[in-house]
């Protein structure tokens, strides 16, 4: 059964390939993902055959790496090969014109394999290790245009916002592992009491950081400064699903209490989230908080003790919220941005393309027969028969109804307006990549009812939300398409579009403590510094000292002999003239003299 | 004995004409010449002394020999300097040549 | 006696000679009157029996004066002595002290007390006596001879050479 293992070393081969060969990085991705994908489809058909599949991999002392194949796992697995797949697709036509392809591929790889590893993962050593591998992929790709003005400052709070949040997931991993005494998920999750408890909502909060719940969901969107294949696969599709993805991992251990507290915030977010939505200049924003609120959908069936809806709802918003940001990657690359205020007319322009988006958008807002519609209705129809239904439903229902309005409002504002024609690079590459991705968004609808039969259990579903919910959704896209944003949020937009930032935003209780430590450290840092630097300069002035006695000691007493010398050598020669016979006369008279010595001595002795 | 005493006043007298010559003379050449005069009144000394007091050690003429090899190298490092001098100065008169002072 | 006589009068001419070096105001003469003061230093040689010194002496200093003569030439302006130019200094105290080194020789030469003086000295073992003294006890002053006249020999000619950039 390695075709497990594929779709972890598929696009990790992919990336070696790439960064030992440096060229064809797009084809050699396309190849490792495909890979992937491979063995992902081939390890969903055998798990649905009834194979299971474990393995158990060298790793820490007593703490082996585990690799399962469950029906969970396996369409986890799945849906982000599935997604990878055509994003990497569309990516070989988006990048076309763009620098540092080799680094995008490189990453894009990197983080494929990362998210297969997280998904696959059996025990909470490994899932941790490619939790903080997806988390440093999401900072590179956010940052992947670093030399602009704002990116790497995006880059850095996104990642400071997950990572404030994973703390949570270290301290909550650290009481299962410790009460359990062993790494391995299913078994850590029968741990029960207090410690499930505290474990359950720390894990909340990881799980909150990395899916952009409220109030952590302003990351989000400044994560949209990176490419936007980055941001359909990441920031959409698998990335933020792993918090909802380790929440319906570890669903086994919520307590009651906590999974109230799980609805409660998804319902929140789900309403925050949508009106932001609605609020926004910016396509890429407006799905960004989209992608949130959808979150929050999921976190509601958690929260109602449905998790099957809840992977429902998130296989069907990775195609459709994906093909949705796809089809906002060309129009960016055709107006050079995503604010609305140039993206309007776009729609007659790229009528394909609007097509695709219309679609995905329409099957997002939940209109039948598309995959948005079944698995929503899963949702409202799962909150209704929670004993909690008098929270949860108004919240489901106005989260649709929210849902259905900025679709609409984002299809108005690209419909209209005048268009410009101009050619867009690689189009046949994000045409094939966007298509399949809109092409499952429709047909996705009628797979949702088998996979949830196959993980266990079937979707809730009853008449009355059927009709509720399209009902609802329905009309919140005519409310959308007929009632500009200003007039129907009032005086709530101004604060909705800077994304509710209470008190100073989020910055407040995340990034400032984060800077406030980094500043305490650093200010020790500095102390060490500045004692290194006393320490250098002491020994400095000593050199300083020894050179001062050096050249007005033994240099001034070499100097003065010198001197000297050359004083006494000036004398000498004023003595004498240099001429050849004088020097000969001095010689004979010497001799003489000497002579004369010798001979008056023997003369004497 | 007289013999003896005749090679020697003879000696004595070459030196006393060599002496004067090298002291008097202007020219390199010249000079040269008063020093070879020194040299032959001393290997006058040195053969009546080998033939007259010791004719059974050979060193004595061993010791002439020496000298003629002393005339030689002199006269040709005198003639390589006085070439160096000529083509660097034009002359090899002494009067001229101040340069050792320095 | 005879020896006596030849050894007088080779002296006498050998004095004689090397005075006129000195006194002469031509250059090609006085070349050639050291060169007869120094054969006839030669012959006093021959006349006290020393025949390979002599032979030497002779041909040696035919050979130097030549050599020496060329040199005159060669760096005087005035090989003829037409000019009758004086080319000499400090005259007075150089011959004080020529004199006078010549009278303390002469002196010593009959202050000091001689010994017994050999008889006379087998001819036909001279040359080989002497080639016996030369390779065997006084080999290494003799061996430093030759190496001290190839030293000579470069270095002469490295002082004498043309000075080039």
């Amino acid at each position: 059964m390695t075709y497990v293992a594929l779709t972890i070393l598929g696009p990790l081969a992919a990336m070696v390939a790439i960064l030992l060969i440096r060229r064809a990085a797009p084809a050699l991705a396309l190849i490792g993902v495909g890979v992937a994908l491979i063995g992902a489809i081939t390890t969903l058909v055998n798990v649905a055959g009834g194979a299971r599949y474990a393995a158990t991999l060298p790793g820490l002392p007593e703490f082996p790496l585990r690799l399962i194949a469950t029906p969970l796992t396996a369409v986890l697995s799945t849906v982000i090969a599935v997604v990878g797949a055509f994003v990497m697709l569309y990516a070989i036509g988006y990048m076309e014109e763009e620098g540092g392809k080799v680094r995008f591929f490189v990453q894009m790889s990197f983080f494929v394999a990362a998210m297969e590893t997280l998904v696959l993962a059996g025990d909470w050593v490994l899932l941790l290790a490619a939790w903080e591998m997806i988390g440093l992929a999401s900072y590179m790709l956010i940052g992947f245009w670093y030399e602009e003005e704002g990116i790497g400052e995006a880059a850095t709070r996104a990642f400071l916002y997950t990572r404030t949040a994973d703390l949570g997931l270290y301290v909550g991993i650290f009481i299962l592992v410790s009460q359990a005494g062993t790494t391995e998920i299913s078994d850590t999750l029968e741990v029960g009491g207090t410690a499930a408890f505290a474990a359950s909502l720390l894990i909340l909060l990881a799980a909150a950081g990395k899916s952009a719940q409220t109030p952590l969901q302003g990351w989000l969107q400044d994560a949209m400064a990176g490419p936007t294949p980055v941001s359909a696969l990441l920031h959409s599709a698998t990335l933020v699903a792993a918090g909802a993805i380790l929440l319906i991992r570890a669903f086994p251990l919520f307590p009651p209490g906590t999974l109230l507290v799980v609805g409660a915030l998804g319902g929140v977010t789900a309403v925050v989230a949508g009106v932001m939505a609605v609020a926004d200049r910016d396509l890429k924003r407006l799905l960004a908080a989209s992608t949130s609120s959808q979150y929050g959908f999921m976190l509601l069936a958690l929260g109602v003790g449905s998790p099957v809806a809840a992977l429902a709802h998130l296989t069907a918003h990775a195609a459709m919220k994906s093909s949705l940001f796809l089809g906002s990657g060309v129009f960016q690359h055709a107006r050079g941005s995503t604010d609305f205020s140039k993206l309007s007319g776009i729609g007659r322009e790229r009528p394909f393309v609007f097509a695709g988006f219309t679609v995905a958008g329409l099957a997002l807002a939940g209109v039948p027969p598309l995959a948005g519609f079944w698995s929503k209705d899963a949702v409202i129809a799962a909150t209704f028969e929670s004993p909690y239904a008098w929270l949860f439903s108004p919240l489901a229902l106005f989260g649709t109804a929210l849902t259905g309005i900025y679709v609409a409002r984002t299809l108005r504002l690209l419909w209209k307006g005048e268009k410009q024609d101009e050619p867009v690079a690689g189009m046949a590459w994000m045409g094939a990549g966007m298509s399949g991705l809109v092409a499952l968004a429709i047909i996705l609808g009628f797979a949702l009812e088998p996979l949830a039969g196959l993980v266990g259990g079937g979707l809730p579903r009853d008449l009355l939300t059927v009709v509720l919910g399209a009902a609802v959704a329905i009309s919140g896209l005519a409310l959308g398409w007929f009632v500009p944003a200003d007039s129907l949020l009032g005086p709530v937009r101004a604060s909705a579009e800077k994304g509710f930032r209470i008190g100073g935003g989020f910055e407040q209780f995340v990034a400032r403590p984060a800077l406030a430590v980094a500043r305490v450290t650093d200010a020790f840092d500095g102390g060490i510094h500045r004692g290194v630097l006393t320490v250098g300069h002491a020994g400095l002035a000593v050199a300083r000292a020894s050179r001062i006695t050096d050249e007005k000691g033994i240099d001034g007493l070499i100097f003065a002999l010198v001197r000297g010398t050359r004083n006494l050598g000036r004398r000498a020669r004023r003595l004498q003239t240099g001429l050849v016979h004088k020097e000969l006369l001095l010689a004979v008279t010497g001799g003489v003299l000497i002579l004369t010595f010798l001979a008056v001595r023997t003369l004497v002795l | 004995m007289a013999t003896l005493i005749v090679a020697l006043i003879v000696g004595a007298i070459l030196f006393g004409v060599g002496l004067y010559g090298s002291l008097s003379q202007t020219n390199l050449v010249m000079i040269m010449m008063g020093v070879e005069l020194i040299l032959a009144g001393a290997m006058v000394n040195l053969v009546a002394f080998w033939r007259f007091l010791h004719p059974e050690a050979y060193s004595g003429q061993m010791f002439v020999l020496i000298v003629m090899t002393v005339m030689a190298l002199e006269m040709a490092v005198g003639f390589g300097v006085g070439t160096a001098r000529f083509r660097y100065k034009g002359s090899v008169e002494m009067e001229e040549a101040r340069d050792l002072k320095g | 006696m005879l020896q006596t006589i030849f050894v007088g009068l080779f002296g006498i001419a050998a004095i004689w000679f090397g005075v006129v070096v000195f006194t002469t105001s031509s250059m090609v003469r006085s070349a050639l009157a050291l060169l007869f003061s120094q054969a006839a230093v030669g012959a006093m040689f021959l006349a006290m029996q020393t025949e390979f010194l002599g032979v030497l002496q002779i041909m040696m200093m035919g050979t130097e004066m030549s050599i020496m003569a060329i040199f005159m030439v060669m760096y005087m302006m005035d090989p003829g002595g037409l000019m009758g130019m004086d080319m000499t200094h400090q005259k007075r105290i150089s011959q004080v002290a020529g004199v006078l080194g010549a009278l303390v020789v002469v002196g010593i030469v009959f202050l000091v007390g001689w010994g017994s003086i050999a008889g006379s000295v087998p001819p036909d073992q001279q040359v080989h006596g002497l080639g016996i003294e030369l390779m065997e006890r006084s080999m290494l002053i003799f061996e430093t001879a030759g190496i001290t006249i190839l030293t000579a020999m470069i270095a002469t000619i490295a002082v004498a050479l043309e000075r080039r950039q």
